[in-house]
């Protein structure tokens, strides 16, 4: 966490205003920029093992297949399951890191302060977009399709002497709903950034690390 | 209305908004303002659907295999003995880089892995030899293209979800397309040789390289094994020679030839070994299992015995097994770094494709690909031309737009207007792919560039200036494929995946 206590210099170019401006979003900022570590940390974490997970299940489907001869039909299914949570739980730490593919020639090009500007109305126009999403991905989810039951996947409480639940579709979808919405709150995160960084250049924001992402390219 | 689309997109592309947003906003603002609130729930369900695919899982499968070759060392092992092959040519360094690219590129699917990897070891090697900088870094970006032609690709994998092709018949018809990308790129280093005052390399053979005892019996058997394989390969091309001349049958059961050849590729072994150094020898058997990887990935799908997304899980756990039984390069503890680096590169990829399945979904309502389609009939009824044409289009659209995006969107666009006019669908899908990977090295929008840039420390500007010539090169690979379909379709023929 970062600290904003007296011992920066107020740049006497800006105002007071802006500082005090700067200071309540960095305020509004904390508990949003907390949110979105803690998630971050903790999808990280099963992600990786999402990915683990999807290379274990083929591969267990290919020696069924080709060793035993004998097909398995959840291996399939389950590990599109994980590919989905891999992709939702990653999206919000690839976005808060950079590593949503954009062309910067124009905010790098414009003069500091209206490439700022660009990049808050960028984000804005993320967030719109975030928003439709979450509100379609609610629908998706808790609505009429989601109640479907999947083909192969199951819990299979038989073995314990109760009944076979099938894993309702709906733990699927919420994949990509819980991406879009961390990554609503990871763009909030992001737009009060820039705004601080408008108001005051040089506000002391905590560093974001960013890794370096490949991509399929 | 909804004709607008491209534009619209082109121009949130441009102003910097993340292609992700950018191909979402702008079938949604379309929409929105044409009144069709509700097929923007559409957009939404395309996003999910596009990712939920079987075929696709291979994308992070080849990158994490990619991903866990680098960090088990084998990098390192691969830049070695191209070193030893090539070294000692004039030049000697820049070739062994396309070198490594090439062999690199059987590896991993990723042109920008490739640049990330051997850039940061061999740029600084090829500045401490006496190339400069910027040579350096333009000749890694340019021989990285080769990654996502020569199989596995990420790219080819994408192609083929979203155009329905055989991922197999891709890969297998990007073998010779990738090979001369090489073999032009040297020609052009001996080209520019002069020009440059590259220096002579001697032959370095790294000296006092020791094996563990585990590698090097590994290593042996591997190599007896694949030697015996390629005389099993050959004397099955003899067999078909024959029965196609005369009617002479000579069929022995497959694994009894096995056998008799293995003895067989042990003598030729033994005879080669008396010939060269103990160094050569050793720094060539070290990367007998690291190049093993393609050929495990490669025969298992020539064969027909596992999917691409098989294979690529196959490829992951060889690495691992290599990584962890053999090199021991690797720790248990460094598993979790390695999987998520390529879990986060995945999901990114992974939610492109989804947003671009969404946008093609979207604008294929607005009936804009028929009206394209027609467009392009006018301009002539010549397929040569046109792909002529379309090649320059798409080489534009490479230089500001990622491989992936652009044959999404413009695949389903494209390709069925050529199919029509009788070219192969996978001889367009190979057009499509090589133009559109070899524009991830084009200014001023190269991904490649980038990480070249940021890997070796020169400026993009700089870099882009003197991969010029290197790009020319490739401009006529590409043109070459183009007019000469054998050159890419005869592999994938031979293998029986294409009639």
């Amino acid at each position: 966490m970062h600290n904003f206590d007296g011992n920066h210099d107020n740049d006497s170019s800006i105002n007071s205003v802006s500082w005090t401006i700067a200071r309540a979003l960095s305020l509004v900022m904390t508990p949003v920029s907390w949110l979105n570590k803690l998630v971050i940390a903790i999808s990280k974490q099963l992600a990786w093992l999402a990915l683990l997970f999807m290379v274990i299940m083929i591969l267990l489907q290919v020696f069924f297949r080709y060793v035993l001869n004998d097909a398995l039909a959840w291996p399939d299914e389950a590990a599109r399951l994980c590919m989905l949570w891999m992709t939702g739980l990653m999206a919000p730490f690839a976005m808060r890191t950079g590593g949503f593919v954009a062309i910067d020639m124009l905010p790098r090009a414009l003069p500091n302060r209206l490439a700022q500007v660009l990049t808050l109305f960028l984000l804005t126009l993320s967030v719109i977009v975030l928003i439709y999403a979450i509100k379609f991905g609610w629908k998706h989810t808790m609505g009429f399709g989601g109640n479907f039951a999947s083909s192969s996947l199951k819990l299979p409480l038989d073995w314990f002497g109760m009944d076979m639940i099938r894993l309702k579709l709906r733990y699927v979808y919420a994949s990509l709903l819980f991406g879009v919405t961390f990554l609503f709150t990871v763009t909030i995160e992001l737009i009060l950034r820039s705004m601080i960084t408008l108001m005051v250049p040089n506000f002391p924001l905590p560093q974001i690390t960013s890794p370096g992402t490949a991509g399929a390219n | 209305m909804l004709v607008l689309f491209l534009p619209v997109f082109l121009f949130f592309l441009m102003i910097g908004l993340p292609v992700f947003f950018a191909l979402l906003v702008a079938p949604g603002l379309l929409l929105w303002l044409n009144g069709q609130e509700r097929d923007i729930a559409l957009l939404y369900r395309n996003v999910y659907n596009g990712m939920d695919s079987f075929p696709l899982m291979a994308l992070p499968f080849f990158m994490l295999a990619g991903e866990l070759m680098n960090r088990g060392g084998i990098t390192i092992r691969l830049v070695e003995f191209s070193q030893a092959l090539m070294g000692h040519l004039r030049g000697g360094l820049a070739h062994v880089n396309i070198l490594s690219s090439m062999l690199f590129a059987g590896l991993s699917g990723s042109a920008v892995a490739d640049t990330s990897a051997l850039g940061s070891t061999l740029i600084p090697a090829m500045e401490k030899n006496g190339y400069s900088r910027k040579f350096a870094a333009a000749i890694t970006a340019a021989s990285s293209v080769i990654g996502p032609i020569i199989p596995p690709s990420g790219i080819m994998i994408i192609y083929a979800y979203v155009m329905g092709e055989s991922v197999a018949a891709l890969f297998l018809a990007g073998i010779v397309p990738g090979v001369l990308v090489g073999a032009g790129l040297m020609l052009m280093v001996r080209v520019l040789a002069d020009k440059y005052d590259l220096p002579k390399a001697e032959r370095i053979v790294k000296k006092d390289i020791t094996m563990k005892p585990v590698e090097y019996w590994v290593s042996l058997v591997l190599l007896r094994i694949n030697v015996a394989g390629l005389l099993v390969a050959a004397y099955a091309g003899v067999k078909a020679l024959l029965a196609s001349l005369t009617d002479i049958d000579i069929s022995v059961d497959g694994w009894t030839l096995f056998f008799i050849f293995l003895p067989i590729a042990h003598l030729i072994l033994l005879n080669i070994r008396r010939r060269v150094s103990q160094e050569f020898r050793f720094v060539c058997k070290r990367a007998v299992a690291p190049l093993q990887t393609p050929i495990i990935i490669l025969g298992g799908i020539m064969i027909g015995v596992f999917t691409p997304t098989e294979a690529s899980s196959i490829a992951v756990a060889y690495a691992l097994l290599i990584s962890f039984f053999v090199l021991r390069t690797m720790k248990l503890g460094d598993l979790p770094s390695i999987f998520m680096k390529a879990a986060v590169a995945s999901a990114t990829v992974l939610l492109l494709v989804g947003a671009a399945v969404a946008f093609k979904t979207v604008v294929s309502l607005s009936h804009a690909p028929e009206q394209l389609a027609a467009f392009v009939i006018t301009l002539s009824e010549n397929p040569l031309i046109l792909l002529f044409l379309i090649n320059i289009l798409l080489f534009i659209v490479g230089m500001f737009l990622d491989a992936g995006p652009a044959i999404i969107i413009l695949g389903p666009i494209l390709a069925p207007v050529f199919i029509d006019l009788g070219v192969h669908p996978v001889h367009f899908a190979i057009i499509m792919s090589v133009n559109l990977t070899v524009g991830l090295a084009t200014p001023p929008m190269g991904l490649v560039l980038f990480v070249a840039s940021s890997v070796s420390g020169e400026r993009v500007e700089t870099i882009s200036r003197a991969i010029l010539p290197f790009l020319a090169v490739e401009i006529v690979v590409i043109f070459m494929i183009t007019y000469f379909p054998a050159l890419s379709m005869t592999i994938p023929r031979l293998a029986g995946f294409i009639k």
